[in-house]
């Protein structure tokens, strides 16, 4: 009898354990690894070089995906992120490439620009009580002007138009070769350190911060938080801005990696960031998620395509795969209830 | 007053946008410090999406080319890779009763009939690059990319001395001119010891192709040479290679040859040729000059295209083998 209580109890425990987010989150990652150990390419999937790049790959969509976790706990969503992203690579090749500004000075004015463009939605969401969908929807497209304006439809690189029409290449800055290199005896990818450090920010804000509570409680419910003393505007503005910057870190990412900025950069990254967001299993209604899950989310991501691209999978099936492979692993996080 | 602040703001925002995107639009108008010549002739050019570094250079190469000419004046029109954008862009250069269009379309079948309604009111129509159904229109100009394709086979199976271990990074396959370079290449290397060890669609993009190029390098110990659709797969591929240490021992080749890119490339020692896929820009408004002129234009010009080796970059590049002779003067 006392021996049938026990296992009892030992089961609920492991109920327990197996209805926790991260342990769904950490079953999509193992079922993805074992594609990859399964389908391993002639041993490719074993080799450092191979997880390696797949982090480096998935650090720029990662550090997207860290601000659109904190917007989508607010009940929010952030669509400019790729725009964005492609803007301020744009900003960060013009002042580094052509205008010649020390690394500091560029990525403090690239940084501020996103941070600029994030404060800018999050006015419109806040202040004017836009939907987070249609404020985000037009930053997007404004942002994805403003980059083509900026750059003239052309990609920003190293090679500059003499007044003759002929073209001057010059060096790459030490800093986008830092940005690109690999350091740890070529075992990490600088962008993937990046990376981490935005998860690692994310976190802080998140379990840390009075602001972190605030964005639980704004995506809880919105009207109780703003009764009970919280300060909806200036959170949301302030989470908004903080998606902005880290879109400003990616695209500084992403043109180092380029060694050049592309106006046309990050188009439909804001899609992958989504489902990176969503497969770790942070809620879209809000209020609920976290930005661990946000991390295996990316990881499973990244091996996803990873095992698809070591085997040369051609492209329609990789689409029907991800597609079903997305959809599997988020039923799989609703079966909790 | 909520609604007045936002609206003021929008209003704001819109103005500057205007005053500072409309300048470029047009050319050969009243240039200061010259002479001011009223243009004869207005052209409107109708581009199917800008968003392409390619096609940018495109309306670059006819913009330079139509400052020369201060008798004509150039329209541009961007349809944003949208087909019924573009068809309602060309009703506008209709109405607005343009002398001369010059049409790089988007796709065939939903721009035919606007192409042919201009063509029935007696514009002339040149089309640029792709290509309108029905014969309905005064000139094509257009590079063939299978042939481009096969001449980089040939080029390959040359190089590596008639045998070696490949990796073709393709363009979108669902294009035309991703399939073209695709199948012109598989023939130009039929008959070698040529083998196409790992191939990927990165769909024209940088990141993608350095992406695929990273898992080729992860499986394969050897290659010998790639081959990517456009210049900027190729250059994306050379950047994997080089973060594994690899780029001194495999070959690197593209296709475009923009000026500012894959010319780029060669002269900085990343790739070892890039083949020219012309715009025509330049030879769009020497024809449209001789049709407006009243000469008598070819119904069909097919451009040559070049390649930018190493050797023969700082001459302008060398002329295709089997395409010696073919250039417009």
């Amino acid at each position: 009898m006392a021996e049938g209580k026990e296992t009892k109890a030992r089961l609920s425990r492991w109920r327990l354990v197996f209805q926790s987010p991260t342990t769904r989150a950490l079953a999509a990652l193992a079922f993805v690894i074992l594609l990859g150990i399964i389908f391993n390419a002639d041993q490719a999937f074993f080799k450092w070089d191979t997880h390696r790049d797949m982090l480096r790959q998935i650090s720029v969509f990662g550090i997207l995906a860290c601000g659109m976790t904190l917007v989508i706990i607010t009940a929010g969503i952030d669509l400019s992120v790729g725009s964005v992203l492609g803007l301020t690579a744009v900003l960060f090749s013009l002042f580094s490439l052509q205008l010649h500004w020390p690394p500091y000075l560029a990525v403090a004015a690239t940084l501020l620009a996103g941070l600029l463009c994030g404060v800018a939605s999050g006015g419109l969401v806040a202040y004017f009580r836009i939907q987070p969908f249609i404020a985000t929807l037009a930053m997007m497209v404004f942002a994805r002007g403003m980059a083509k304006w900026v750059s003239g439809g052309q990609k920003i690189s190293t090679a500059i138009l003499q007044p003759d029409g002929t073209y001057v290449y010059q060096e790459v800055p030490a800093f986008f070769n830092f940005l690109n290199s690999k350091i740890l005896a070529g075992n990490i990818a600088v962008v993937t350190l990046i990376f981490f450090f935005c998860i690692g920010l994310s976190w802080l804000v998140l379990a840390k911060l009075r602001w972190g509570r605030y964005i639980y409680a704004i995506g809880g419910n919105e009207e109780a938080a703003r009764l009970s003393g919280i300060p909806v505007i200036a959170t949301k503005l302030l989470t908004y801005g903080l998606s902005g910057f880290f879109c400003a870190v990616a695209g500084i990412c992403q043109a180092a990696q380029e060694l050049q900025g592309d106006p046309e950069a990050g188009l439909t990254y804001e899609l992958t960031a989504i489902a990176i967001v969503v497969i770790g299993g942070t809620n879209l209604m809000g209020g609920r998620g976290g930005i661990g899950l946000t991390f295996i989310g990316a990881i499973t991501i990244g091996y996803l395509e990873k095992v698809l691209s070591i085997n040369a999978v051609g492209e329609a099936s990789r689409l029907m795969l991800t597609g079903i492979i997305i959809i599997g692993a988020v039923l799989f996080q609703k079966f909790r209830q | 007053m909520k609604k007045l602040v936002y609206l003021a703001m929008l209003l704001m925002g819109l103005l500057v946008l205007f005053s500072g995107c409309q300048k470029e639009e047009t050319t050969g108008e009243a240039q200061p410090g010259k002479e001011k010549i009223k243009p004869r002739w207005t052209i409107g050019m109708s581009q199917c999406n800008l968003g392409e570094p390619w096609r940018v250079q495109m309306n670059l190469d006819i913009k330079n080319e139509a400052a020369k000419h201060p008798e004509i004046r150039v329209v541009f029109k961007d349809a944003q890779n949208d087909s019924l954008r573009q068809r309602a862009q060309i009703e506008e250069f209709i109405n607005m009763g343009v002398d001369l269009l010059i049409v790089s379309p988007k796709e065939a079948a939903p721009l035919t009939p606007p192409v042919a309604a201009a063509y029935d009111r007696g514009i002339p129509v040149i089309v640029l690059d792709r290509r309108v159904l029905g014969d309905k229109y005064t000139c094509f100009i257009g590079a063939d990319n299978k042939r481009i394709g096969r001449a980089v086979g040939e080029w390959v199976v040359k190089r590596l001395g008639g045998k070696g271990k490949v990796v073709e990074l393709k363009g979108l396959m669902t294009s035309t001119p991703g399939q073209e370079r695709h199948s012109g290449f598989r023939e130009g290397i039929k008959g070698s010891e040529i083998e196409v060890i790992f191939e990927a669609d990165m769909k024209w993009l940088e990141p993608e192709a350095r992406k695929e190029m990273e898992s080729a390098l992860a499986r394969f110990r050897r290659i010998d040479l790639v081959y990517a659709h456009n210049d900027p797969g190729a250059h994306g591929a050379y950047l994997a290679a080089k973060a594994a240490g690899r780029e001194k021992e495999i070959i690197f080749v593209g296709i475009d040859g923009l000026p500012h890119e894959g010319q780029v490339y060669v002269q900085q020692g990343i790739l070892e040729a890039s083949f020219e896929y012309p715009t025509g820009g330049k030879e769009a408004i020497q024809v449209a000059l001789e049709i407006l002129n009243g000469q008598k234009v070819p119904r069909e010009i097919k451009l040559p295209s070049r390649v930018f080796t190493r050797e023969n970059i700082d001459r302008g590049g060398e002329w295709l083998e089997d395409q010696k002779g073919e250039e417009r003067k």
